[in-house]
């Protein structure tokens, strides 16, 4: 056995078996790399961390109650991004509102109140949500 | 560049509440404290105080304890490191939280800029505070980055610019805490009248050639500005490998530490596949804890010269059980077994032996695809019977934190 048919370049284990030579393929001369969904979705990979996240607060920004998100240190939180925030050293998921004179994080429910920040918190950025990853079965429990 | 307390900065990323708290990260084992923050070594925590004899001051102050979590510094001290590798074309990885970046090519005039730019970058993309120390040697900008963290703590940059800023960077720094100098030495230099930096290097020739060996001189020529230490942009392979730990509690059974020895020896031959070579001979050690005495004390090693080099799992691991079995005596309480791995040879400069029954090539193959199936589908999915699942004699982690960054069962969980 060549070992060297065990792929594992795309964190995926599979044996690729030769199959022998018939006709040319009239594909060779088209083939392309296959999708890489860590190159899709992960742009700086240094800085990328995924989270679980659980909830209803950004049920209407698409996050479902159980959702796993790409965060991405990185890049600079602008108005409206998705942003994973430390409000008083508790993690959250919220939307960042901003203008120059105020800051909000903001749910995506109606049901929980927007966050004004004032000077007595502490709040920090964490970085910023880019992905939001979603197992099918966790949104078919839900709807039980 | 070297991190603000590493250990304790991870935890930290991933645990916010701990900002502000007194925080301390304990060795394997959980038996000394390994890093500390700002908080704790203003407590008092020594470095390398046992856990059991800071414990009033744990338990008084709400320190926060952990366990080392080496999976997550792992991946965190990767990530800086090739942050920072996107800044210079070489650097050298000196420790998991130290590295010398090589500015010497550079376009820069204001490497202090640079400096910043770098911290700045490691904070913000990987969550870790550094420090940078800029200087024209190793030795000297090991001690920019010790005065960076001293005196210019809110930037944490410092760039010994020119004559002037190195030496009011030596007359600053103690004999002592000059990278190089050890505790004996500093006493000595201290006799001779030696205090600072400053003073060392205003040292006459005369002094300098009489009581310096070459380490010495080489230090002297850092410390005047004249690079003197190589670099070491590619890792050296190791010359001996030895996977060794102490128990969780002492152990007398035999078969519980013949299985930590089939662990520690399939570690060995894991390390020696990664890095392309085999070892000539195993040496496989056991003792007591030498601190008891109340016990009865014993300790021993042997060394076994192999007929033909290998790193193949099992023939490792069954040459260390034979050592094994001649040193275990019974009727001690064991605390530590260690396999060494000696005599380390490229594994391509093999010379098989006349009489080697072993099938090297299938052995080799299977090796390979058991590497690779280990590292694609979980470290140890795939082992060999003698090295047991339970681990009963593992270490101790009592407060250890999730790999968050590794796997996918332990990623950080957030209530929104």
């Amino acid at each position: 056995m060549n070992t060297n048919n065990l792929s594992t370049e795309k964190g995926i284990l599979s044996y690729d078996c030769k199959v022998p030579a018939g006709f040319p393929s009239p594909a060779m001369d088209y083939m392309q790399e296959r999708i890489d969904l860590n190159k899709e979705f992960i742009k700086h990979p240094l800085s990328t961390f995924i989270i679980e996240s659980s909830g209803y607060s950004m049920i209407n920004a698409f996050i479902p109650p159980k959702a796993r998100l790409i965060v991405d240190r990185s890049l600079t939180p602008k108005n409206g991004d998705i942003v994973l925030a430390v409000l008083n050293g508790e993690f959250t998921v919220k939307f960042l509102k901003k203008n120059i004179h105020k800051c909000w994080l903001v749910p995506a429910n109606s049901k929980f109140k927007e966050i004004e920040i004032t000077e007595e918190m502490d709040m920090q950025i964490w970085g910023v949500v880019t992905n939001i990853i979603t197992n099918v079965n966790d949104v078919k429990s839900c709807m039980r | 560049m070297d991190c603000n307390n590493f250990y304790v900065s991870c935890e930290r990323l991933f645990n916010p509440k701990l900002e502000g708290r007194p925080v301390i990260v304990l060795s394997n084992n959980d038996g000394c404290a390994v890093s500390r923050s700002d908080e704790a070594k203003v407590l008092g925590i020594e470095m390398a105080t046992p856990a059991f004899m800071a414990r009033e001051i744990i338990e008084k102050n709400n320190v926060a304890v952990f366990s080392s979590n080496y999976t997550l510094y792992g991946d965190i001290s990767d990530r800086v490191m090739k942050t920072l590798g996107s800044f210079v074309p070489r650097l050298e990885i000196y420790s998991i939280d130290e590295a010398f970046l090589d500015m010497h090519d550079l376009d820069y005039t204001d490497l202090l800029e640079l400096g910043l730019q770098i911290k700045k970058a490691v904070k913000k993309n990987v969550g870790i505070p550094v420090c940078v120390g800029i200087a024209p040697t190793k030795t000297l900008a090991k001690m920019a980055n010790r005065y960076a963290k001293k005196h210019r703590k809110s930037i944490g940059v410092h760039w010994a610019a020119n004559e002037h800023l190195i030496k009011e960077m030596l007359s600053v720094t103690e004999v002592g805490d000059v990278w190089g100098i050890g505790r004996q030495y500093a006493l000595f230099l201290k006799r001779n009248g030696f205090n600072t930096a400053l003073e060392l290097v205003s040292a006459p020739e005369e002094f300098i050639r009489k009581n310096m060996t070459v380490v010495g001189q080489r230090l002297f020529n850092e410390l005047k500005g004249i690079p003197a230490i190589a670099w070491e942009f590619k890792q050296p392979a190791k010359k001996n490998i030895c996977t060794s730990k102490s128990f969780g509690k002492l152990q007398t059974k035999k078969e519980e530490i013949a299985e930590a020895v089939s662990n520690y020896a399939a570690a060995c031959a894991l390390k020696l596949r990664d890095q392309n070579s085999c070892c000539r001979s195993i040496v496989v050690f056991l003792q007591t804890n030498l601190h008891r005495t109340q016990d009865k004390q014993y300790s021993r090693s042997i060394n076994m010269d192999l007929p033909t080099p290998t790193n193949f799992t099992g023939e490792m691991i069954t040459y260390a059980l034979k050592g094994f079995d001649i040193i275990f005596k019974d009727g001690y309480k064991y605390l530590k077994c260690g396999v060494m791995a000696l005599d380390i040879v490229p594994d391509q400069k093999i010379q098989a032996s006349l009489f080697d029954k072993l099938d090297r090539k299938k052995n080799k193959t299977v090796m390979e695809v058991m590497d690779k199936v280990n590292k694609s589908l979980g470290k140890e999915i795939v082992r060999l019977s003698t090295q047991g699942f339970q681990k009963r004699y593992r270490l101790k982690t009592e407060y250890l934190s999730s790999h968050f960054t590794t796997d996918m069962n332990q990623i950080l969980k957030v209530k929104i």
